[in-house]
């Protein structure tokens, strides 16, 4: 039983960190070919990643949408949150219903929707029109985690704040915000990730000022390289380096 | 500060469920008035309705002869101190204390200072720096009662502040709590379903049920000479005595306490037999069953040192009779 | 007005902007798409026919009804062994792994999660290849003597889909599994229960709504996809997701694209209802 666990445990490990290892390992490949065998290292398809202008340029784009984007998903739930903790209110049920929708339906569902109206309405592909999108895939996880996040010892300070003279900006600042504080970290962390992730919508409506997601995909039609593996990498590192950075900054905080 | 309170013709309705049916009341200022009840009596809604969280159905409340129906809470001379006490987790003790003061535009000197002037009156101005999550439940409470002094308000409104402490803590602030009313003045108005909480420190005592008041007085008032047989039962244990003989049947009953029986009084209450006995310190609580045609049981508490032996047959004796309209 | 009127008034204003924001750009855009699924294209023009043509046209042509059948098979595959797969490292990290290192062995576990969804698929289409990692270990250890193709084979979309779904939902079967009482297992210990039964019949099915959770995220998600199919799976067989892009691409047929994505968004529907439907019966 004990040696079936391990067994198990190797071989799921060695499943879910391979493509991590050869994506990482053949960026460091001297030869053209992303294939064993290894003939590395060498650094110059990091070289020649970063001085790719429109690489780079789609690496700022996705920066900007996506810390933009999450911003404004993180205030449009966090309000929300905040109106339907606070009393029930006539088709409380509904309104979260339609609040948390956009979470069961597909991006590529969502991308043509708009896409469709963007079309009718005359309006041009662009990094807003990304951005629009990219609100409504994350207006709804941010809206459920910091809902979750707002139980009723929240709701009991904020009642105090008021009875003892707060106004509702004065409640927002000095008592909610702070309190949801990792709540508020956390769904803004995920929602950049997610809109510096997502693909479909940004494929469907970016035309010249594409994201970085958009960009790799261009690449991987001209075949297999090295590059590829460069930039596959950073964009892992970046990553990583965000969650190390919120696991350190939020959740590991002295406990007592 | 301080200022009375009257309430007049108060109702209100939650859907079709009536919470509060025709309240009128008046609280001199400076008074201790707790409202006493079981759970769902209303005795909670009457405090929100006070303390601005609610707007009765109909009826008036006036607060130092100012109508305040429609005033939100942040306008009212109330402060409430919440039943979780709902102290902010990421400010200090003396930023918790403060707000409100902070909230009416005063300078943080001046709150500062008013805040560990409060902080001393509890007790905790050593502590005025620390974090709410690092005191003790009694510690919590007594800064959720500096905070909500601290505005000075006319009337301070208590949620059943206590709850959530173990009893011996429970009796301490108690009195802690009724020593800090009479220091500062203040009209309080406390919500409880303890009835000995109640009587340990109110100056008035306010009996509800099912949404009407059933009686209202001193704590001796509601005990000795209660108004209705659910007051007379809520403050405390009751035996009802069997209708005398050959009387023309009547709609009043005769209680008496269990105190108040023994082995010499008023009225005679035939033999009884001693089924069993408790030691409770200060007294036996002794299980009696009359030897008469009723077989009525009642308990009787017995000074230590007089109990008879259990199966031992006794004659009773009742004192301080109450009177009481039953229910029909 | 009464204090709680204005208490509720206030409220909704807090909640307005994301009502706003959510009917703007997801309930009206998918309503028009509705109502363009009616339409039909004639030439280059886009006629509005109000007819079920396109509905009619995705039942009936095999080469339309076929990607709702591959889609099908794909998502109920990847579901199932993910599941399966998922669920063992979810209870060994839960029970086996020390509490204080928990934490870390589950962020371990999911670390490529955090890999961009493009260049995931990109690496397994590396791993998987010909003169990929794979193939050469099996022909250097002699366990194969040439190369198989599995790219550009529903078994490389498989693959790449069970390895991200494996992650979601080792996570969720995890966080269900540790809000267990310990005292489930010793309850069942200390009627005498093996360690095999206990598992089978006492945390198996208390860690259902985790597995059903994880499970509806992943059809979701996998039927929905794109990326995936396109990049390993190719174009031999059409998942929906790569159907309705054609039909964007090649011939710009919004109409039909918004048909396909109505349908991909009836089965989601129906598999949320059998879902929710289960969870709620389960909790009786």
């Amino acid at each position: 039983m004990r040696r079936l666990g391990w067994i198990y445990l190797i071989a799921i490990f060695t499943f879910i960190f391979l493509p991590v290892i050869v994506l990482v390992l053949f960026s460091f490949q001297d030869s053209r070919l992303p294939v064993p065998p290894f003939d590395g290292p060498t650094l110059k398809w990091y070289v020649q990643v970063i001085n790719d202008r429109s690489m780079m340029e789609a690496l700022r784009n996705s920066a900007f949408v996506a810390f933009t984007s999450a911003a404004i998903a993180l205030l449009l739930g966090f309000l929300a949150a905040q109106g339907l903790s606070r009393v029930i209110l006539p088709g409380s049920v509904l309104m979260r219903g339609l609040l948390i929708a956009p979470m069961t339906v597909s991006y590529l569902i969502i991308a043509l929707g708009l896409l469709t109206v963007f079309n009718n309405l005359g309006i041009r592909p662009s990094l807003w029109a990304t951005g629009v999108g990219h609100v409504v895939i994350n207006l709804p996880l941010c809206f459920a985690i910091l809902f979750a996040a707002m139980g009723d010892h929240q709701k009991n300070a904020e009642r105090a704040a008021r009875d003892l003279g707060a106004s509702e900006l004065q409640v927002v600042f000095l008592i909610s915000a702070p309190m949801l504080k990792p709540a508020l970290l956390a769904a803004y962390f995920l929602s950049v990730t997610f809109s510096w992730d997502e693909f479909i919508i940004a494929f469907l409506l970016t035309r010249f000022d594409v994201t970085l997601p958009v960009e790799i995909w261009s690449m991987l039609r001209s075949g297999l390289s090295p590059a590829t593996n460069a930039i596959g990498s950073i964009v892992f590192l970046v990553s990583i380096s965000l969650l190390v950075l919120l696991e350190i900054t939020v959740f590991r905080k002295p406990k007592s | 500060m301080t200022a009375d309170v009257s309430l007049k013709s108060i109702q209100h309705s939650f859907g079709t469920f009536q919470a509060l049916k025709d309240i009128n009341l008046t609280f001199d200022a400076g008074e201790f008035v707790v409202l006493l009840g079981p759970s769902g009596c209303g005795k909670s809604t009457l405090l929100a309705i006070l303390g601005g969280f609610l707007t009765p159905t109909s009826g008036h409340i006036k607060i130092g002869g100012q109508d305040m129906s429609r005033v939100p809470p942040k306008d009212r001379p109330t402060t409430t101190m919440f039943q979780d006490y709902a102290l902010f987790p990421h400010m200090s003790l003396r930023k918790n204390v403060g707000f409100g003061l902070q909230m009416r535009g005063q300078s943080k000197k001046e709150r500062n200072r008013r805040a560990d002037e409060m902080l001393e009156l509890v007790g905790l101005l050593d502590k005025a720096n620390h974090k709410p999550h690092e005191l003790s439940g009694g510690q919590r409470q007594r800064v959720a009662l500096a905070r909500a002094l601290a505005v000075s308000p006319d009337v301070l409104l208590l949620d059943e502040p206590l709850g959530a402490l173990d009893l011996k803590l429970r009796r301490q602030m108690q009195d802690e709590l009724k020593a800090i009313q009479r220091e500062v003045g203040t009209t309080f108005v406390h919500v409880t379903h303890d009835q000995e909480e109640a009587m340990s420190i109110a100056d008035k005592i306010i009996v509800m049920n099912q949404g009407s008041v059933e009686d209202v007085g001193t704590a001796e008032d509601v005990y000795m000479r209660p108004k209705t047989l659910f007051s007379a039962n809520f403050m405390g244990e009751l035996n009802t005595l069997p209708p005398t003989q050959g009387e023309p049947a009547t709609n009043t009953v005769n209680c008496v306490r269990p105190e108040n029986i023994g082995q010499a009084g008023d009225v005679s209450m035939g033999q009884a037999v001693l089924e069993n006995s408790a030691f409770f310190g200060t007294y036996h609580r002794c299980h009696f069953r009359s030897t008469g045609n009723d077989k009525t049981s009642y308990i009787a508490n017995f000074p230590v040192g007089t109990v008879p032996q259990v199966g031992q047959e006794i004659p009773l004796f009742a004192s301080n009779i109450i009177t009481l309209e039953t229910d029909t | 007005m009464t204090l709680e009127h204005e208490e509720r008034r206030r409220a909704f204003g807090f909640v307005a902007p994301a009502l706003i924001w959510t009917c703007a750009f997801f309930l009206i855009p998918f309503a028009v798409m509705a109502l363009l699924s009616l339409a039909h294209l004639e030439g280059r023009a886009i006629i509005q026919s109000y007819d079920l043509g396109n509905y009619i046209k995705i039942f009936t042509e095999p080469s339309f009804f076929k990607s709702i059948v591959v889609s099908l098979e794909i998502t109920l595959t990847v579901t199932v062994l993910s599941v399966l797969l998922a669920w063992p490292l979810a209870w060994i990290i839960a029970t086996q792994v020390p509490p204080h290192y928990q934490r870390l062995a589950i962020m371990l576990a999911v670390l490529p999660f955090w890999t961009s969804y493009v260049v995931r698929s990109y690496a397994w289409a590396l791993v998987l290849g010909q003169n990929g990692v794979v193939m050469q270990g099996l022909i250097g250890i002699g366990l194969l003597d040439e190369p198989i193709q599995i790219m550009a084979t529903r078994t490389a979309t498989v693959i790449g889909f069970v390895h991200f779904f494996v992650m979601l939902l080792t996570l969720t079967i995890y966080s269900n599994l540790i809000q267990l009482s310990p005292n489930y297992a010793r309850a069942a210990a200390d009627l005498g229960a093996s360690g095999w039964q206990t598992l089978r019949h006492v945390i198996l099915p208390l860690t259902l709504p985790g597995i059903m959770t994880g499970a509806f995220l992943t059809f979701v998600l996998c039927i929905g996809d794109y990326i995936t199919p396109q990049i390993l799976g190719g174009n031999n067989e059409l998942t929906m997701p790569q159907l309705i892009m054609l039909q964007l691409g090649r011939r710009g047929d919004f109409p039909m694209a918004s048909a396909l994505s109505v349908v991909l968004m009836a089965i989601v529907t129906l598999a949320y209802a059998a879902t929710a439907r289960w969870l709620k019966m389960e909790r009786v």
